[in-house]
């Protein structure tokens, strides 16, 4: 299976050889899709990772005991329910369709589409959408 | 048979109203046929929920002991009109903060007092005999003030443009982001559910006419401004271009924060979503004849936004439906469209709207006043020299 994570790193889980363990000991393929570093305060990382269900599950574990922050991402971006009046003006910029209207004309999201643009984030004029990193 | 405002109030008041919404309309006279609709259905309901500008609260603080007469004042970092009484202040919706910028302006104040939110005043003056103080901080809330209403003076707009760009650049614009090589239209009036595309010639909106406004029970208190009755019109009398305005007043203390939300348009500022609901009374044939029109045959045009002049080009005469299909045709390319204005809570407008009307809650008001027909917009030119 295939699934998205985001890795946040304190400044003391810093210097651990979390990429060798996941390939060596969790048999994982990843791939970086973005990192930050926040001046040795924190890191930021998402991976697509791939492998078996129990090898994911046992490299997840690994990671949050060596105190790393683990967070199952459907999508970088978010959709605030709360503030969204399904205006539409998100859709225009959504090149792919992550980002349409349905026929009753309600906003719908659809993660699996999403390209990671940010160009919605910047569209919303109810700032009701939300990069994660 | 014509029916009276009178009569159709009194349908309402026995609870025997026939409401319906603009949308719901057009199946009922094509079931029905004109002459028996118009028998039939009483009142229709519009609506619209998008991004309107010209917006604004007048709002009255009362007097501090001792009292000031507030010069530059601001509302939670935003700057409000110093320029009328001592404690009297327009807040207009477009007005950005001294320390965010766009994304916190006038309309979001306005949607925070809504919400019933504490907001931060601060305002300075000279000091007078009659008014010794000379500066206030204080924090308010909406039921704190003496009297907060909108006044809006350009709303509801009868067929607004739809754009597009035909530069290489991205245009960040009120109509929204717009992509390069004519890569999206957007598009806002909300087609066949739009109050004004309804009564296309101002035959019952006037000065008076009762509408839901932000959730309260407002009024229509003048033409709009750019208020352009004088735009060209298919033979049914229908704009083609954007063509009347309305400027709407409402108590603030009766609105709700779900219809009056503050906005923000990238590169270009600070807006103000207004929920706006208008009954049509079916008065006669004429009128179930105007609220019948259908998104087929309402047209507005793709108008290019990349041209930096006052007058840019249309480039292609559009229909609603077409807009509404989520793709138009310009020139054998195929062009994705979106809306920037709610539909969903268009309609939810509208059928609140009709519960309040089916409930007995709200009546119908006869305007004390049309508007001008051919009425034209002028430009401003600018002249050289001395005043003259």
């Amino acid at each position: 299976m295939t699934k998205k994570i985001l890795l946040s790193f304190p400044q003391k889980a810093a210097g651990q050889p979390m990429a060798m363990e996941l390939i060596k000991t969790y048999h994982l393929d990843f791939s970086i899709l973005k990192a930050f570093i926040d001046d040795n305060i924190k890191g930021t990382l998402l991976l697509e990772i791939k492998g078996s269900e129990a090898d994911i599950e046992a490299g997840i574990v690994y990671l949050r005991e060596h105190q790393i922050g683990v967070r199952d991402i459907e999508s970088v971006v978010e959709v605030d329910q709360a503030k969204c009046v399904s205006c539409g003006a998100c859709t225009a910029v959504c090149a792919v369709d992550a980002l349409e209207m349905t026929a009753d004309w309600s906003l719908v999201h659809h993660d699996d589409k999403c390209l990671e643009c940010m160009l919605c984030v910047k569209a919303c004029p109810m700032r009701a959408i939300h990069a994660i990193i | 048979m014509a029916k009276s405002y009178q009569e159709i109030n009194e349908k309402i008041a026995r609870g025997e109203a026939v409401v319906v919404t603009a949308e719901e309309v057009i199946a009922i006279v094509k079931e029905r046929g004109l002459k028996e609709a118009a028998q039939y259905v009483d009142v229709v309901t519009t609506a619209t929920f998008g991004p309107m500008c010209s917006s604004g609260a007048f709002l009255n603080f009362g007097h501090a002991d001792p009292p000031i007469r507030m010069g530059q004042i601001t509302i939670n970092g935003v700057e409000a009109y110093g320029g009328l009484a001592a404690v009297d202040t327009y807040l207009g919706a477009t007005q950005p903060s001294q320390d965010k910028g766009i994304e916190y302006g006038g309309a979001h104040v306005i949607s925070d007092l809504i919400a019933g939110k504490a907001v931060h005043l601060l305002a300075k003056s000279q000091g007078t005999d009659c008014y010794p103080r000379k500066e206030i901080d204080t924090w308010v809330k909406l039921e704190d003030l003496n009297e907060a209403y909108l006044f809006n003076p350009r709303n509801v707009y009868q067929n607004y443009n739809a754009a597009i760009n035909g530069s290489s650049e991205r245009l960040y614009t009120y109509m929204g982001i717009l992509q390069p090589n004519m890569g999206n239209i957007t598009y806002s009036t909300a087609g066949e559910l739009s109050p004004l595309l309804n009564d296309p010639l101002l035959k019952t909106i006037g000065m008076g006419t009762r509408i839901f406004f932000g959730g309260a029970q407002g009024h229509v208190s003048w033409m709009g401004t750019q208020f352009n009755s004088a735009c060209p019109r298919d033979e049914k009398g229908y704009p083609q271009t954007p063509g009347a305005t309305l400027a709407l007043i409402g108590n603030m203390k009766e609105m709700n924060p779900k219809y009056i939300r503050g906005a923000v348009y990238e590169g270009y500022g600070t807006s103000m979503f207004v929920g706006v609901g208008i009954p049509i009374p079916i008065l006669n044939e004429e009128m179930m004849a105007f609220v019948a029109v259908e998104n087929k045959d309402l047209y507005t045009n793709v108008i290019d936004y990349s041209v930096p002049k006052k007058a840019k080009p249309s480039l292609k005469k559009v229909s609603y439906a077409e807009l509404r299909s989520g793709a138009v045709d310009i020139n054998g390319k195929i062009i994705k469209t979106s809306p920037l204005s709610s539909l969903k809570m268009a309609r939810e407008i509208a059928d609140e709207l009709g519960n309040w009307i089916k409930k007995g809650q709200f009546f119908l008001q006869e305007p004390i006043q049309s508007f001008p027909q051919g009425n034209a917009i002028k430009g401003l030119e600018i002249k050289e020299g001395e005043s003259r």
